[in-house]
């Protein structure tokens, strides 16, 4: 890719909504109100209407709970918004960062300035992978389904679970490290009155946690909420005039389906992030250690520490060592997940989750992050991850690069 | 996705896919090898991974392989509840001697004792009139 969207656009507002677990009693919510609260949270923050966006962008997540053959178009409908582009986010947990960077694409291109994004779901309340109810069309539909459900294959955990215990094999890592990640998630949880879980564990705690599949316990899980999402992405131009804290994307690298090594018998401890990654500091102009925060994509913390690698923060296989060597927290020399994360923040569906890295990051830069910001945080480094391959990793890697200067 | 009379889940069988479940249902291992560049491939791909080619056809490939990988599964997770009378179910990762890989339930073996590089040797489970499932045991 070359450098032509270095410093193009920028996030100038962002929203994201209460979460929720649809325990009995709560009042249920459905994906649409989930969009419009986020959205509105996101014009608020920027200052700016909805009409604002006629004839703009409008970016829509796939959602597991509405899966239809117009959704984007008819999220538009629902909104009242008439968008010159509608924009498609169909990755899985890197559709926020996809949808940031079709944007940035599309506005460089000057076919619009401005793009409204938004992502929402429902998983607890649709049939879906809640307990006691039955699975949602979507995850039972077509050719992987059929070589897994009737396999045996235990969804995400099992499919984790596999990938951990591979990488466990091949390299020093001990349980301590994956659950240093997990209690400091729940810190930085602790810190976020958004976060759906904030009591904080210990690393004993982490290591006596339930197992689900082995290697992967109750507390190496992301836990599903019903919840939306929104940012604005703005041309830089435009963004000047709209806030003087613009978070501006800086860097972006993007691989789908990346094999390491053979396409048959690939190495499934590397993911398409020693492709993305690089490619997204090259973009910026930006080393390892000009990073002041990094929000990985944080489902489980085997892939925060395979991100950690991949990215090139150390070398393949001295994930462990980092973690053990470096402070995770905000106010340490190397902050992750600062708002808690996925892990303990909760994943709003597994097309949505991916949101969050991307608002977090905007809320550093901005110097929003209330108690867990961390001090003078210019420069970010954002993961989107989407998608299990066949008895493989990650469908969709993508890095993107934020800061607070152009 | 039609449902297993105790619920677990059924393919739904396309051409495509039908060669390997009247293989799997006869105790044999069938996959996709290109007929162009030879590569073996699982799952059923519509034209070959390695060179695009469109000509696959379908060969026994032999029934014996190593784990690759494994993680013992101790709740029912995004499949079906009928599953919950398995527990606890040994999924692995398996890399068969003629190369590709493919995830099977590892039975006759307690989860304390599969390892990375056990050799396996697949037997199959009928679930219909029409298809079978792949599972491997320790040689």
């Amino acid at each position: 890719m070359t450098n032509s969207l270095r410093g193009e656009v920028a996030i100038v507002g962002y929203g994201r909504t209460p979460y929720s677990r649809a325990k009995p009693g709560e009042r249920i919510l459905t994906v649409d109100q989930y969009i419009a609260g986020a959205a509105a949270l996101a014009l608020e923050k920027a200052g700016m209407s909805k009409r604002d966006f006629d004839g703009q962008g409008l970016g829509v997540s796939h959602a597991e709970a509405s899966h239809t053959v117009n959704w984007s178009a008819a999220v538009a409908e629902l909104l009242g918004i008439s968008p010159r582009a509608l924009i498609r986010g169909d990755q899985g947990g890197a559709s926020a960062s996809a949808m940031l960077i079709r944007a940035a694409a599309m506005i460089h291109a000057g076919i619009i300035d401005r793009a409204l994004v938004v992502g929402a779901d429902t998983p607890l309340s649709i049939p879906s992978i809640a307990p006691g109810l039955p699975l949602s069309p979507e995850r039972t539909r077509g050719i992987f389904w059929e070589f897994q459900g009737p396999f045996g294959v235990m969804g995400a955990n099992n499919q984790f679970g596999l990938v951990q215990t591979r990488y466990a094999h091949q390299y020093p890592m001990k349980r301590e490290h994956l659950g240093k990640i997990a209690v400091t998630t729940r810190y930085h949880a602790s810190l976020n009155p958004g976060a759906i879980y904030r009591e904080p564990f210990t690393l004993e705690a982490y290591m006596n946690s339930r197992i689900l599949s082995d290697p992967v316990r109750l507390l190496d899980c992301v836990p599903m909420v019903n919840g939306g999402l929104a940012y604005i992405v703005a041309s830089a131009e435009t963004a000047k005039t709209i806030t003087d804290k613009p978070a501006y994307l800086l860097g972006c690298g993007e691989v789908s389906n990346y094999y390491s090594g053979s396409r048959t018998r690939p190495d499934i401890t590397v993911t398409g992030f020693v492709q993305a990654a690089p490619e997204a500091f090259r973009m910026a102009g930006v080393q390892h250690h000009d990073i002041d925060v990094f929000e990985p994509y944080d489902d489980y913390p085997m892939i925060v520490l395979m991100q950690m690698e991949d990215y090139g923060f150390c070398k393949k296989g001295e994930g462990g060592k980092f973690v053990a060597e470096r402070d995770l927290t905000f106010k340490g020399d190397f902050p992750i997940s600062t708002d808690g994360g996925q892990l303990s923040g909760g994943q709003p569906g597994g097309a949505i989750g991916g949101f969050m890295p991307i608002v977090e990051a905007a809320a550093q830069l901005r110097g929003e992050a209330g108690p867990r910001q961390v001090k003078d945080a210019s420069i970010a480094a954002v993961s989107g991850f989407g998608g299990i391959p066949y008895a493989r990793n990650a469908r969709s890697c993508i890095t993107l690069i934020l800061g607070s200067e152009k | 996705m039609a449902q297993m009379p105790q619920g677990k889940p059924l393919p739904a069988i396309t051409d495509l896919t039908r060669p390997f479940w009247t293989a799997a249902k006869a105790g044999k291992l069938v996959m996709q090898k290109c007929g162009r560049c030879g590569t073996l491939d699982f799952l059923p791909k519509p034209w070959c991974i390695e060179c695009g080619h469109l000509g696959l056809d379908w060969v026994e490939v032999k029934p014996q392989g190593t784990v690759y990988s494994h993680s013992t599964a101790y709740t029912v997770m995004m499949n079906d509840p009928a599953w919950k009378s398995d527990l606890p179910v040994v999924m692995c990762i398996i890399e068969l001697d003629d190369g590709p890989r493919m995830y099977g339930q590892l039975t006759d073996c307690p989860p304390e004792k599969v390892r990375i590089g056990m050799r396996v040797q697949a037997h199959f489970e009928p679930i219909s009139d029409a298809a079978a499932v792949p599972k491997f045991r320790p040689i």
